[in-house]
């Protein structure tokens, strides 16, 4: 979405990348094209041709930008290795080719670079995807399925247990904007008089939603985006995709703008034997608009700060109340 | 009636052959942070002087409304801070969701007044 400091051009990056690439992809490599995509909201993510002994690599080379979403978000090295983690459990990720340590000063990894629409708008809309969009919702409670059952152990480096250490990373985050937010703070008081308790705890993706999936015409192609990986409650990664942002306009479908919520609960049900109700989901839906209203306001203070100075990120801070009104319909709606 | 340029042709007079996707989506968005502005000033203050009332009954507060913008929305951080405050304390003031409800979807009528009508 924005980058801070001037953008680096490629020809900068590319000396020190195609030294780091050496150690993963032998001597006889060469750069063919290297440019800045759009997109990403705190990360940089170039495509990279390079020319390898066996033949031309589309590749990824996702790189640190000016700043974090939020408090948890993982190290780039961290999120390389719970990718790594995630193709061994099957989950259909793009491929971690290698941690590349720091690059011109930020740092990076590569992975495979994967093909499909990304753009949540054109993937509910555009009528070429109508047969992706049919099974989409399936697809979504499989991989979400396969990511929860992924030993803790293997990625020790996530944190996060619960509704009451999210609720409380959240508050945090709330009294770091400075100026008073009512909607949220009623929208919070409300979470934690109700906050489930701590049960079951899962590896999360902790962003899958349309918006974050490469969707081709056949369905789900990839899972991305893994920077908000932690631990927690697997309902709070299966309401995610419900929180109306993430539905780009097609309101009256609750998941995602691609679906009803129903038969892609029953799906994850059904594969994970959990037994997780709409009831929870209607929980999890209201801290998912609480989480992204003030991911919105801590993102428009990385450009208030002059810690990054960016439009979309200016911007941000007043569409915080499309979140906080949605918030308060959900809360007058629960009460 | 407008005159020509109509609304698409201005719109592509405005991102004249912009190829590059970062920069023709940062105009967009730019466009849209000028059009809140517009609202802003065109809309703003009686919706300031709307809000910081309805605080004022929500909290309890007699004293008359000042008439300086500048001191108005000073009234309006003060009176939200002390909203918020009791809200986290546990002591919310009954009308306070009705309230909020309102106060955002005047914010709204400024940030973003298409959204807004998806509620309808």
């Amino acid at each position: 979405m924005s980058v801070g400091a001037p953008p680096l051009s490629a020809s900068t990056l590319s000396v020190e990348l195609r030294e780091r690439l050496v150690p993963i992809f032998g001597a006889d490599i060469a750069i063919e094209q290297l440019a800045l995509l759009a997109g990403g909201a705190s990360k940089e993510a170039w495509a990279l041709d390079l020319r390898t002994p066996q033949g031309t690599r589309q590749l990824l080379v996702r790189r640190a930008g000016g700043g974090v979403i939020h408090q948890g978000t993982l190290t780039l090295e961290d999120e390389h290795r719970l990718l790594e983690v995630a193709a061994a459990a099957g989950v259909r990720v793009p491929m971690p080719c290698g941690y590349l340590g720091e690059i011109v000063g930020r740092p990076a990894f590569v992975s495979e670079r994967v093909s499909g629409e990304t753009i949540g708008r054109r993937i509910v809309q555009r009528p070429e995807l109508a047969d992706a969009r049919a099974v989409l919702p399936a697809q979504m409670a499989e991989e979400l399925a396969k990511i929860h059952a992924i030993p803790a152990e293997r990625v020790p480096f996530l944190g996060g247990v619960g509704a009451h250490d999210v609720l409380g990373r959240l508050t945090n985050e709330v009294d770091h904007l400075e100026d008073a937010h009512p909607a949220i703070e009623l929208g919070l008081a409300w979470a934690r008089g109700r906050a489930p308790e701590r049960n079951e705890t899962v590896v999360l993706h902790g962003d899958l939603r349309v918006g974050n999936l490469a969707v081709t015409a056949t369905g789900l192609g990839h899972v991305l985006d893994w920077e908000f990986g932690h631990r927690g409650d697997p309902a709070e990664d299966v309401a995610w995709p419900l929180v109306r942002a993430w539905r780009f306009g097609v309101d009256q479908l609750r998941l995602g703008g691609i679906g009803d919520v129903e038969p892609y609960l029953e799906r994850y049900n059904a594969l994970t034997g959990r037994h997780i109700t709409l009831a929870s989901l209607d929980y999890w839906e209201i801290v998912g608009n609480l989480k992204w209203a003030i991911g919105a306001l801590t993102q428009s203070r990385r450009h208030l700060s002059g810690q990054q100075r960016s439009v979309e990120l200016a911007v941000l801070g007043r569409l915080a109340a499309e979140m906080e009104f949605e918030l308060l319909h959900l809360l007058e709606r629960a009460a | 009636m407008q005159d020509r340029p109509d609304a698409a042709e201005l719109a592509q007079a405005v991102l004249p052959g912009i190829d590059d996707p970062r920069l023709r989506f940062r105009t967009l968005v730019a466009a849209n942070g000028l059009g809140i502005l517009e609202r802003e000033i065109a809309l703003g203050a009686p919706l300031v002087r709307r809000e910081v009332g309805s605080l004022a009954r929500l909290l309890g507060h007699a004293d008359p409304l000042p008439d300086d913008p500048g001191e108005l929305r000073r009234r309006a951080v003060d009176l939200n801070r002390e909203l918020a405050q009791r809200i986290r304390a546990g002591d919310t003031p009954e009308g306070a969701l009705a309230h909020l409800v309102a106060t955002v979807a005047d914010k709204l009528r400024i940030a973003s007044p298409r959204y807004l009508e998806r509620y309808r």
